[in-house]
């Protein structure tokens, strides 16, 4: 029985290029709003990974108000088996804190 | 009987998914009537407000934002043990009506829980200007009769309504008692039902819960509701087989089957109810996206952007690169002189250090706050439009093939303007390898502060043909860039694939002046505040070295520059680079102080090629003609920054084969001036060196250590080996490109 949500993660692990959400709903015929809630889901069960938004920058508060980071909008990606938890850089040069 | 006839304390909880303006609801109903505090035994702190309705008091829970009942997090575990605890007498279910599909899956799952629900509509005013509507009554009858309520929370548009409602439910109105069971598949809907008779044989978890609510978690293996069915071992295994056959028959876990036939449902009712106008600006993006961010058309325009922002920062800025350079060089530096005339120390190591090494130094780095203003000001419309994220998205294919991941282009690209920030901008990858390998490579982006050091070299040397030069070196620098990261990720670090994303694109919108404005400004500031600490403590450490004899008959700081310890060290390194052409200790020096910055080295040239005995204080001017010029000055800059802004539409299209569009040229004049300017350092570098010898010191000056601001953002982000590394790598890179460029071109002759 292949759901909808099987196949936007089928979609994440067999994709050959960088998609967008517009594109990746437009291929499983959902909306980008539906496709989202979906992908979260599969990275509340660990199976996707999410990233960018924000500057992730150790324990500095600053976030997006980082003068040395340029903002990018959120990416998800497939986690692979056994992968470690993404730490976040140090912030030892940053004057922000 | 309605609760209020048989409730003395009514209370009604606030839930929605973060960001649905669920908090701007609560606020407008509770006004100044509230207080935060944690609920018994819960960590997660609850806002709480009271709101008299019709004589009644009630109390109002704010309870935390959430996706999902499911139980993940501390906020979805409080939200839900909120809900069957305490059993609020109304949950209003704030949704953000204009995504609408995403909120409806917090909304089928209170539905399920069997509580009386209210479905708020909040955000209206921003689903209308997306061109999205949707179907109220429709909407209720499709959830079971809920009744649903626009509103503006923010502009307390609704309120009276949602007031209306809620009194209608606790009235025992239409929305008084709803349990919208989820409809399931067959075999599903099999096991389901199995567990439902279980579960209603055992009167104490039958008065717990809604058994169908029950047994639907058990089938999503909900580890609170598993504990609490631990005293029933006969539910336990029954839940455990049930599973297990729904996972062998559909090759799927149950918990995903059930999420999926929720968003099924969900999709079936927004196909129902949620019309999307043509006004949508994810449509319009979608639409721009098409070409921006085609696979094929996307590169090209990616490159003309960015040729509009190397226009932007390398000519359009040069204009007040100079006006500062002339103010710094000319009236503080006679201000400064005047200053120690007049305290009866001129001529002093301490004047010297002074002019010679604090302001010379640092006023190398405030020269270049127009060339950082102008490349942070068009990061950050190509950011605040969202066009950076199509610029990452389109760039990946290259990345990938060098083995990098599809984020490094941004630092690279920032490479171009200054190596510092472009450090810092590794940041933005997730990987440590990542951002170890990008941060090695923007190295290799020629810098800024090299451009005047290609110029200079190729108008000396190649005339008219001087662009060639340059733009041979700015390719020579991305071909070393490429050829090291195959060399990193092939060899070193053997990276594996990088896998493929899926990225959130924002909708297009106008750039915002005001944070373009801040952006610029707190950008610049950081990074003046950082380097000119570094340069200034390197210009000193260049002067003392320059003023301590260490030969002849010189006094301190009063040495010829070939005698003094800076002379005898330029020497000793001299012959190291003679293989390469130039291996003159001035030359050597050179590339010793343009370690402190790249813009020094022509500065250094000047000082040591050049008859500066000149007295420089004979040529000072009146404190009013000096200020005259700075103004006058400025007024031209700016006009000739104006000239430079206009003149990039010309040299774009001039780019296209047979089309000559001539450039506007308000103040010509001043071009031959410049050219005067620098005609004496051209022909002392021309004596100097050969042109095979000068292309070989142009490889090394782009390949060799950056600047010590830098290298010490080097340090700071990836620590000293790595920053040793760096150093060491492209001191043998540039050697090597030098020696093969010299030995090969006299080779072949020439």
């Amino acid at each position: 029985m292949a759901t909808t949500l099987r196949a936007v993660l089928n979609a994440f692990e067999q994709a050959d290029r960088p998609l967008s959400i517009a594109q990746l709903a437009a291929d499983l015929d959902i909306t980008p709003v539906m496709l989202e809630g979906m992908i979260n889901y599969w990275v509340r069960k660990g199976r996707l990974r999410e990233s960018g938004g924000t500057a992730e920058c150790g324990t500095c508060s600053q976030g997006d108000h980082c003068p040395l980071v340029i903002k990018m909008p959120r990416r998800f990606e497939v986690v692979s088996e056994g992968a470690p938890p993404v730490e976040p850089p140090p912030c030892s040069a940053c004057t922000c804190h | 009987m309605t609760v209020l006839m048989t409730t003395q304390k009514i209370r009604i909880a606030l839930a929605g998914n973060p960001n649905a303006g669920k908090s701007t609801v609560f606020n407008a109903l509770t006004g100044a009537h509230q207080h935060t505090g944690n609920w018994p035994g819960k960590t997660v702190a609850l806002q709480t407000g009271s709101l008299s309705l019709n004589g009644h008091h009630i109390e109002l829970i704010d309870l935390p934002g959430t996706y999902s009942l499911s139980a993940f997090s501390a906020e979805e575990i409080v939200t839900r043990d909120f809900i069957l605890d305490e059993c609020p007498d109304v949950i209003v279910a704030v949704a953000d009506a204009s995504n609408l599909e995403r909120n409806l899956y917090l909304v089928l799952q209170l539905l399920e829980m069997g509580s009386p629900v209210i479905l708020a509509l909040n955000m209206w005013d921003i689903a209308e200007s997306r061109g999205i509507t949707v179907d109220q009554q429709r909407l209720s009858a499709l959830l079971g009769g809920v009744p649903v309520i626009r509103m503006i929370g923010n502009r307390q548009v609704g309120l009276s309504d949602l007031k209306r409602a809620v009194e209608d439910v606790l009235h025992g109105g239409t929305g008084a008692v709803r349990s919208l069971g989820l409809p399931l598949d067959d075999m599903l809907a099999k096991e389901h039902a199995a567990l439902v008779e279980l579960v209603q044989n055992e009167p104490a978890l039958y008065a717990m819960f809604d058994a169908p609510w029950m047994a639907l978690k058990l089938l999503e293996l909900d580890e609170d509701i598993l504990s609490r069915v631990e005293p029933y071992p006969h539910i336990t295994a029954a839940v455990e087989a049930a599973c297990e056959r729904i996972s062998q028959q559909t090759g799927e876990d149950p918990d995903t089957l059930i999420a999926d036939r929720r968003y099924q449902i969900i999709g079936e009712i927004a196909e129902q109810v949620i019309t999307r106008g043509k006004q949508d600006a994810g449509t319009r993006s979608d639409r721009i996206d098409a070409v921006l961010a085609h696979p094929v058309w996307g590169v090209p325009i990616f490159l003309l952007l960015m040729w509009f922002v190397f226009q932007l920062t390398a000519n359009a800025s040069a204009p007040l690169v100079d006006w500062i350079d002339a103010v710094i060089g000319g009236p503080i530096v006679n201000w400064t002189h005047a200053a120690f005339k007049a305290l009866g120390l001129e001529g002093t190591w301490l004047a010297s250090a002074v002019i010679d090494g604090a302001i010379a130094g640092v006023g190398g780095v405030l020269v270049f706050i127009p060339v950082l203003l102008s490349l942070f000001m068009a990061i950050s419309i190509l950011e605040d439009s969202g066009y950076m994220a199509r610029a990452a998205f389109v760039m990946d294919r290259f990345m990938q093939k060098l083995g990098l991941h599809g984020k490094s282009f941004l630092p690279l690209l920032v490479g171009f303007g200054c190596t510092v920030p472009a450090v810092y901008a590794t940041r933005t990858l997730e990987h440590e390898d990542d951002r170890k390998i990008t941060a090695f490579l923007t190295t290799f982006m020629s810098c800024g502060a090299r451009l005047p050091i290609y110029v200079i070299f190729g108008t000396a040397f190649f005339g008219s043909a001087s662009g060639t030069l340059v733009f041979a070196m700015y390719l020579a620098g991305i071909a070393v860039a490429v050829l090291t990261s195959l060399l990193l990720t092939r060899v070193v670090y053997r990276n594996k694939p990088v896998p493929p994303f899926v990225m959130e694109l924002p909708p297009y919108r106008m750039p915002n002046r005001h944070t373009i404005a801040v952006e610029m400004w707190t950008q610049t500031r950081d990074f003046l505040r950082r380097a000119a600490t570094l340069i200034l403590v390197a210009s000193l450490v260049i002067w003392l070295l320059l003023a301590l004899p260490v030969r002849g008959k010189g006094e301190f700081a009063n040495v010829t520059p070939e005698d003094s310890l800076f002379g005898s060290v330029s020497a000793a390194m001299a012959p190291v680079l003679a293989p390469a052409g130039f291996g003159t200790w001035q030359a050597a020096g050179a590339l010793i102080t343009g370690l402190s910055a790249k813009e020094v080295v022509i500065s250094t040239m000047s000082q040591l090629y050049l008859d500066t005995s000149e007295d420089e204080a004979a040529t000072s001017t009146s404190f009013a003609d000096d200020v005259k010029g700075i103004v006058s000055g400025l007024g031209e800059a700016l006009v000739l920054t104006g000239q430079e802004f206009v003149n990039i539409v010309p040299r774009t299209v001039n780019l296209l084969p047979g089309v000559n569009v001539p450039e506007l040229n308000i103040l010509g004049a001043d071009a031959d001036e410049a050219e005067e300017d620098t005609s004496q350092l051209n022909s002392a570098l021309r004596s100097a060196f050969t042109p095979l010898a000068a292309v070989a010191f142009n490889v090394f000056v782009l390949l060799y250590v950056p600047c010590v601001a830098a290298v010490s953002a080097m340090r700071h982000e990836y620590g000293t080996r790595w920053m040793l590394t760096q150093a060491a790598y492209t001191l043998a890179v540039a050697w090597l490109a030098a020696v093969i460029v010299y030995q090969v071109g006299r080779l072949l002759g020439a």
